[in-house]
């Protein structure tokens, strides 16, 4: 059985002022080397969970928090944001707010800095981090001049420096272009498939997260309303239609021709499998067609 | 206001001898009542200006922003300073209450009216002389040196970072007023302007709020301020060249300081 990395205990939480708690109740378990993705309508409570697993929630933002969120074996409500960032880092959704220094490499050796890391420590780290995220070259650039992706992918470089085991990415392309979010699906893939990071991002893009997703939990009115591998989660009708999610292309094609009535051999949910799919229905018709 | 790159001697400068500059040059502008004084230290930032490699127009340009403020310092002080010497004559008789000796202009009031609005306009040659030759990050190292705690100095250098960012929030503001045609800070009386303001400053401070708050965030996860001390990835160290240059202009402030004594008496 792999190592747990976060565990999730009746987490709860409401925001002062809110009137129903934005997370009800909430349990589950990561593994390690594991890529969840979260997903779910717009408040459904998916920054908020982000927020509860990464420490900001309760060290940073005031409400009610009631449950027990474990990381690494640390609980978080007996630990100092600045001890559990350093085995979870977090990437936030605005490109913008997260970068506050003058050059890439600044920003990028910040956190390591404030952790009174060795100078040669940190040296090290950035350029580690800067070299992941592709991002060589742009060391002495201004961060506020540079495109979205390029934007996340510093963001991302930022908390890679202080070596965290889980990476947490809080819809990090839904401010960013095709091509911005192309880049930072690549970096986030590279991470896992190179560097065996626990990964979990929040997105709203099944298509891209498809192929390499091992897990996806919904959330639904701050509640887990399902979880499973992307094939069960697009198949679930119910699910789908009750959080609203988008399914990729070939499992659409695939959930039209079963309505239809035409069976295809498994349910596909990325591009090449549902080509391959159709593909052996097409050839067996032909087939038929010639006998 | 943003660092501008060169290779300059002021450039390569050591962040804390132009800090101290900037704080004794300061303390000299307003100490001083002398125009003699003050114009040796206008001649001096414009060749400091010249050393710079700065574009003389970048000056201009903060220059021409102060335009309007000075002149209106200046007006002030004419039309409110009192004086022994008159210029001109009151236009309103001495005896009525209050407004009694108003329009009274004398020559006390305009030298203290000059005064000031050069004192301003020095000012504005220093300030973004020390600003655009320097880093911000080592502006920041800098002061941490200077013994200034790293929290304050963090954030002296964020706001100075942040205010190109809130300049451009405030075109797109403008811009997207103008789109839906409301055009009263270009074509609209100075009143319908004031009255306008709200419109610009609620969205402003209500963005720049929200992004402080975001900000603060993404500096909590990043461990801001978790340990007692912090380590720089990038240092400062004081040169020979820094060092003279340091003496030199503690020994030039302490002449024109020394100078402006004997003037005053």
């Amino acid at each position: 059985m792999a190592e747990i990395m976060v565990r999730v205990e009746n987490a709860s939480f409401r925001y002062p002022n809110a009137k129903e708690y934005n997370l009800k109740n909430i349990n589950f378990e990561v593994e390690k080397g594991e890529f969840l993705v979260i997903m779910g309508e717009n408040g459904a409570g998916k920054t908020t969970l982000c927020k509860v697993l990464s420490g900001i929630i309760p060290h940073s933002q005031e409400g009610s928090y009631f449950g027990d969120v474990t990381i690494c074996g640390l609980n978080s409500k007996e630990h100092a944001l600045s001890t559990l960032t350093q085995h979870i880092g977090i990437v936030l959704d605005d490109p913008e707010s997260q970068l506050f220094t003058t050059e890439v490499l600044d920003e990028v050796a910040f956190g390591a800095e404030n952790l009174e890391l060795p100078v040669d420590e940190i040296r090290r780290n950035a350029q580690w981090a800067i070299d992941v995220v592709r991002m060589q070259g742009y060391e002495e650039k201004d961060p506020t001049r540079l495109s979205g992706g390029q934007k996340q992918r510093v963001a991302i470089a930022s908390a890679l420096t202080m070596q965290p085991e889980i990476l947490i990415l809080d819809e990090p392309t839904s401010q960013l272009d095709p091509i911005g979010t192309l880049e930072v699906f690549q970096v986030v893939r590279e991470l896992k498939e190179t560097y065996h990071m626990t990964i979990i991002m929040v997105t709203h893009k099944s298509e891209e997260i498809a192929q390499f997703a091992d897990r996806v939990l919904v959330l639904h009115a701050g509640e887990v309303l399902a979880q499973g591998t992307p094939q069960e989660i697009f198949r679930n009708q119910e699910v789908l239609d009750k959080a609203w999610l988008a399914i990729p292309q070939a499992s659409e094609v695939c959930v039209a021709l079963e309505q239809q009535g035409i069976a295809l051999n498994g349910f596909p949910v990325v591009l090449e499998e549902g080509v391959q799919q159709i593909g052996q229905l097409l050839n067996g018709a032909r087939k038929e067609m010639g006998a | 206001m943003k660092y501008y790159p060169g290779t300059s001697f002021l450039h390569r400068l050591d962040a804390r001898v132009k800090i101290i500059l900037l704080l004794m040059l300061t303390i000299l502008v307003f100490m001083t009542r002398n125009f003699p004084v003050l114009a040796v230290i206008f001649v001096f930032l414009l060749l400091g200006w010249k050393i710079s490699g700065i574009p003389m127009r970048e000056l201009g340009g903060y220059l021409k922003l102060l335009v309007g403020l000075i002149a209106f310092v200046v007006l002030i002080q004419c039309l409110f300073q009192r004086g022994e010497t008159s210029l001109i004559d009151p236009i309103l008789p001495e005896f009525l209450p209050l407004v009694g000796g108003m329009g009274r202009i004398t020559v006390e009031g305009v030298q203290f009216g000059l005064l000031l609005g050069f004192r301003l306009l020095v000012i504005m040659c220093l300030m973004p002389l020390v600003i655009m030759c320097t880093r911000i990050r080592e502006l920041s190292l800098g002061f941490v040196k200077l013994g200034v705690p790293y929290r304050i100095a963090f954030m002296i250098t964020t706001a100075l970072n942040q205010v190109p960012l809130l300049q451009d929030e405030i075109t797109t503001i403008t811009d997207a007023q103008k789109l839906r045609a409301f055009t009263v800070f270009e074509d609209g009386t100075p009143l319908k302007k004031l009255k306008a303001y709200p419109t610009l400053v609620i969205p402003l401070v209500m963005g720049a709020m929200k992004k402080s708050m975001l900000i603060g965030t993404a500096m909590d996860v990043r461990a801001f301020g978790s340990r007692k001390g912090r380590s720089y990835l990038h240092d400062i160290q004081m040169g020979r060249a820094d060092m003279v240059t340091l003496v030199g202009m503690i020994l030039f402030c302490a002449v024109l300081a020394a100078a402006n004594y004997m003037l005053q008496r």
